[in-house]
């Protein structure tokens, strides 16, 4: 198991966001947390990066535990974020937004930002243009990118299709189709269930800070319970799956 | 907004002075390296130069300008080269900044006066003392975040200020008066013939501190400001001021890229206060006798206003913006009790004609334009007291 939460409880304040929450993220996988608003998507990404303080369980990435490790040394052991609202560098050119992704690493990089130009030929068109002034889509691209090279073992996404177009929804799935692909670990936090089932292996349903179900992204897909809360119910998502 | 005929004329002037500032901006950064020191070298003689009598009477008419150039003209600026540090490339709103200028004037004082220590060896004491005292303040509050550090980092300020009223050892309110002024490092003398005499400047010492002449203190806080500025510049294009720049410009995915915030934070606050503090020693070798009113809230609050109106990020705005809050009042003294009216009145307006900034840097303007106000922690999402990363509270 390359990360493994077990029942964390963080809290904000005396409100308790999450839980007990315990998932488990296999090597090679795609896992997706998904969930309603408030649900501690979110809180539980950033308490696997190191951003936010757990109360009570236990985070084990790598065989070792992590809990108490700060945010910055989790980078180098290998968790890379994409953060809520993709958290660019406003200031910066997408060449430095990428290479602060770099910031703590030692070694080459020029390979790594090839490779990221190879998945996004937008970043490397608009290299010296300022992460603030880019649209929504390529906002979330840089992010990506900028996660990736930090040579994740495991990348974490936090809502990689808010507020972009359908279009752009479905390029940024194939992208982390992609991604795991060449061997990233991926950990999608999404709101949008049916395209996140649709890319994932494996999923869990959040409801206000515990984990009510688990399952295969395919088996969810199916759930009557899980399409009724989730994927609008009702005919169209009895047509979804079958793709 | 493509509209040209029907905008009003300031607006238009607006726009003029951006796009003049923008070009200036261009040349300066792609000018060859010999270019640039021509003008570095051209900025250090105008700066020799500049206590000129000739020059004063025009800049100052009201009161000495060799003594108004060294404080508050020339404090300010180092003050200004020093918070911005910590608010410009840190991202970290301090109200409190007067404390480090303070522990410096007191280093001063106190090892002047009780242990008879040197001018300069007390530089090198006051500066560590400072630094230190950055750190001790930024332990335990850089966990907080804009508005919640702003708050206790005022009160920090106020904390040293009310300490050194109430404690004897250092004169309570009465201060401390018979501080020793640096010793003569040369009594060389300025030749007295034409070109220097043309110049208002023949016949000076400028190495020997004395308690009448202005010029030599304006002559060290020039030297003194001098090597901030190459100290601040450095750490801005080094590893440490990506590091800062990421801070500011969005925390959490600093944190996210292997940045260790808190260090960099501290680092910040910790170089900001050693600047601070190296400004009040030189203010207090000079001043004879310090009280703790000479260290009011309202100078924190004078400082951070130049570093705003300037272009909080960019040194030559920040050193503009210092030079110009110093500087107004005292040319419109004239104006007599309407002077602090007028003075507010040409803030205000400033502000609204540029809220960037006179000489805003180029990244400022981009973080301005995502909306996240361009001040780190001031315009971002502000963390509760409760925002503490995992590992610091394990340490």
């Amino acid at each position: 198991m390359l990360l493994e939460i077990k029942d964390i409880h963080v809290h904000y304040g005396k409100i308790a966001a999450l839980k007990g929450v315990s998932v488990e993220v296999d090597e090679g996988e795609i896992v997706t947390l998904i969930g309603a608003n408030g649900a501690g998507k979110t809180t539980t990404l950033k308490t696997i990066s190191g951003l936010r303080p757990l109360t009570r369980g236990s985070i084990v990435f790598d065989g070792k535990d992590i809990s108490k490790v700060p945010g910055h040394k989790r980078v180098l052991m290998g968790i890379g974020q994409s953060p809520e609202g993709r958290g660019i560098f406003p200031g910066m050119t997408v060449v430095e937004n990428l290479l602060m992704g770099a910031y703590a690493r030692r070694d080459e990089v020029e390979k790594d930002l090839e490779e990221v130009y190879d998945l996004f030929p937008r970043l490397a068109e608009r290299k010296d243009q300022a992460g603030g002034t880019m649209s929504g889509g390529e906002q979330q691209m840089l992010a990506i990118g900028r996660a990736l090279m930090t040579k994740p073992k495991v990348l974490l996404l936090d809502e990689p299709s808010m507020g972009l177009a359908p279009m752009l929804i479905k390029q940024i799935f194939e992208i982390i189709t992609e991604i795991n692909r060449r061997g990233t670990t991926v950990l999608l936090v999404e709101q949008n269930a049916q395209q996140a089932l649709q890319v994932a292996h494996r999923a869990y349903v959040l409801e206000t800070g515990t984990v009510v179900k688990s399952a295969e992204a395919g088996a969810l897909l199916n759930d009557p319970q899980v399409r009724a809360a989730y994927l609008g119910g009702g005919a169209e998502a009895a047509a979804g799956p079958t793709a | 907004m493509n509209d040209t005929t029907n905008r009003n004329p300031l607006t238009r002037l607006r726009d003029g002075y951006s796009s003049f500032s923008d070009s200036l901006h261009d040349r300066w950064a792609t000018a060859p390296r010999w270019a640039r020191w021509v003008v570095y070298l051209v900025l250090i003689v105008v700066a020799i130069i500049l206590p000129a009598d000739g020059i004063g009477s025009f800049m100052s008419p009201y009161t000495d300008w060799p003594t108004l150039l060294f404080f508050p003209i020339g404090g300010y600026i180092l003050l200004a080269i020093g918070l911005n540090v910590v608010v410009g490339q840190a991202g970290l709103l301090d109200l409190g900044y007067v404390a480090f200028f303070a522990i410096g004037g007191y280093a001063m004082a106190i090892f002047g006066t009780k242990m008879h220590m040197d001018f300069w060896e007390i530089l090198v004491v006051g500066v560590l003392l400072s630094a230190v005292s950055g750190i001790i303040l930024g332990a335990p509050t850089l966990r907080l975040r804009g508005d919640y550090l702003a708050i206790v980092t005022l009160g920090f300020g106020e904390i040293v200020r009310i300490v050194a009223q109430n404690t004897d050892y250092i004169g309570g309110p009465n201060g401390i008066g018979g501080i020793p002024h640096p010793p003569t490092l040369t009594e060389w003398t300025v030749p007295d013939n034409g070109f220097f005499d043309a110049i208002g400047l023949g016949g000076v010492q400028p190495f020997k501190y004395g308690a009448l002449d202005g010029k030599p203190y304006y002559y060290l806080m020039l030297l003194v400001i001098v090597l901030a500025i190459i100290f601040s510049k450095r750490l801005e294009n080094s590893r440490v001021g990506r590091a800062w720049a990421s801070i500011r410009e969005d925390e959490d995915a600093a944190e996210l890229m292997g940045v260790p915030t808190f260090k960099f934070k501290l680092a910040a606050f910790a170089i900001g206060a050693a600047i601070g503090g190296a400004g009040g020693v030189v203010y207090a070798s000079q001043a004879v006798s310090i009280i703790p009113n000479n260290f009011p809230f309202i100078l924190s609050a004078t400082i951070l206003a130049a570093v705003v109106l300037g272009g909080s990020g960019n040194l030559p705005g920040v050193m503009l913006g210092a030079f110009l809050v110093a500087w107004i009042p005292e040319r419109i003294r004239g104006l007599q009790e309407y002077r602090v009216l007028v003075f507010g009145g040409v803030l205000v307006l400033l502000m609204v004609f540029r809220p960037e900034g006179l000489l805003p840097s180029r990244r400022r303007k981009a973080e301005l334009a995502e909306g996240e106000g361009g001040m780190g922690g001031l315009g971002a999402e502000v963390g509760g007291p409760v925002t503490v990363a995992a590992g610091e509270v394990g340490e």
